[in-house]
């Protein structure tokens, strides 16, 4: 086994051998390596949620800034049995854009726009993200052969917090045609990421 | 929908376990699906796996570089400023709530670890529950830093020192209740503090003893974990 070789003054973490699990636990424990390892994994994705968001770079610094606090803070009652690493600090970023986006009254970026750049996205790793299993891509993809009204209703719903009534008026739609798109999405995406799910529950 | 689900009133709730996953789900509905879903296993189960997609939505964000000063900016409110600039010695003080927030952190991960008070000197007993195992380094009689080591798919340890005689370059080495020895890292210690987290290839369970040990050989510290 070859050795590891860490440099505490330059605080050098073997970036990518270490889980997130083991970072945040890092983190904890005060670990600077860990901290800074953490945010650069994390501060590319957690900034280009904020700013896919709000299409603002400075209140996107601001929401990406402050999600990273909170995750620093945080990180001793992270919980793993309700989700990954990943989906906690995005949804801490994607709540805190919506605080933003509430606060400031400004218009968030429009879901077909969110959509649209989530479906260029070039990740820096790709290949990575496969291998880790990542079901980014899957969703990207299954996301983009979506009808373009379950599309946004999905969008608005899972990033940007609008509930189904909210949608109904802001398509002018039907309540029930509101609840059912999203309903309807999210069934479709399930069935992308876990095939073994199928479509027929699609109901 | 099955006959079967009709039965047990899922139908009611088709629409909003989605509403439920995705979190937009509010008031008297969403009581009413939660009260469902805690007595409905085959519900209980979609929401599972629905909510599994909901959460990969809000990923999907393409990764954006943040601007330039983004790092230097959050380093300097977390305290952890370009550590290559501004290396920091952590004072002995700061180890021992650092092991308690180590064991939170590890019961926090749901790996269960109980969380004891650091009398400082004196050595805490090792503590093992589900996959993480923790304990001081002992030198001379006296706590000098801590070790933990989590399992899971890719296994890791972590160390700190703080007030040892550890100087420059030392070797970390487990022992295993097979009695081999692995060598897991080499760190630098900081007049005798050093923080230090690695990946670890060997079931953290299994090992009995963590070794600070100099490159001639000789053992400084030593943590019990078996």
């Amino acid at each position: 086994m070859p050795p590891v070789h860490l440099v505490v003054r330059q605080l050098r973490v073997v970036e990518g051998e270490l889980s997130d699990e083991a970072l945040l636990a890092g983190m904890a424990v005060g670990e600077r390596a860990a901290a800074v390892s953490f945010v650069r994994r994390y501060q590319r994705r957690v900034f280009g949620l904020a700013h896919s968001m709000t299409g603002d770079a400075g209140v996107a610094e601001d929401v990406a800034q402050e999600a990273m606090i909170r995750v620093w803070r945080h990180a001793p009652v992270f919980d793993p049995r309700r989700g990954s690493v990943a989906s906690w600090v995005l949804t801490i970023t994607r709540n805190l854009a919506i605080d933003a986006l509430r606060l400031r009254r400004a218009v968030p970026t429009d879901p077909d726009d969110f959509a649209a750049s989530a479906l260029r996205s070039d990740e820096h790793n790709p290949e990575d993200a496969a291998h880790r299993g990542d079901a980014r891509q899957t969703v990207r993809a299954a996301l983009a052969v979506l009808p373009e009204e379950q599309r946004r209703a999905v969008v608005l719903a899972a990033v940007y917090g609008r509930t189904a009534l909210e949608i109904s008026e802001a398509e002018g739609i039907p309540l029930g045609t509101a609840k059912t798109r999203i309903r309807t999405a999210l069934i479709r995406l399930r069935a992308a990421v876990e095939p073994s799910e199928g479509v027929g529950d699609e109901r | 929908m099955s006959d079967d689900a009709r039965e047990t009133g899922c139908d009611a709730y088709r629409d909003d376990l989605a509403e439920l996953a995705l979190g937009v789900l509010t008031g008297r509905a969403r009581a009413q699906a939660l009260s469902h879903v805690e007595s409905c296993p085959r519900c209980a189960d979609d929401l599972e796996q629905l909510s599994r997609v909901a959460d990969t939505v809000v990923q999907v964000a393409p990764e954006v570089e943040p601007p330039m000063g983004f790092e230097m900016r959050l380093f300097e409110r977390m305290g952890v400023a370009d550590p290559r600039r501004r290396p920091r010695r952590i004072r002995p003080s700061h180890w021992v709530p650092a092991a308690v927030a180590a064991a939170a952190a590890a019961l926090a991960l749901g790996l269960g670890l109980t969380l004891t008070s650091s009398p400082a000197p004196t050595a805490i007993a090792p503590v093992h529950h589900g996959q993480v195992i923790s304990a001081d380094f002992v030198e001379n009689g006296a706590a000098v830093g801590r070790v933990a080591a989590g399992g899971g798919t890719r296994p890791w340890l972590s160390m700190m020192l703080a007030d040892s005689t550890a100087r420059g370059t030392v070797n970390c080495i487990v022992v295993t209740a097979d009695g081999v020895t692995h060598h897991v890292g080499t760190f630098v210690a900081q007049k005798g503090y050093g923080a230090w987290i690695a990946p670890l290839h060997v079931d953290p369970t299994d090992i009995r003893t963590a070794e600070v040990v100099s490159p001639s050989g000789t053992v400084i510290a030593t943590a019990s974990l078996g």
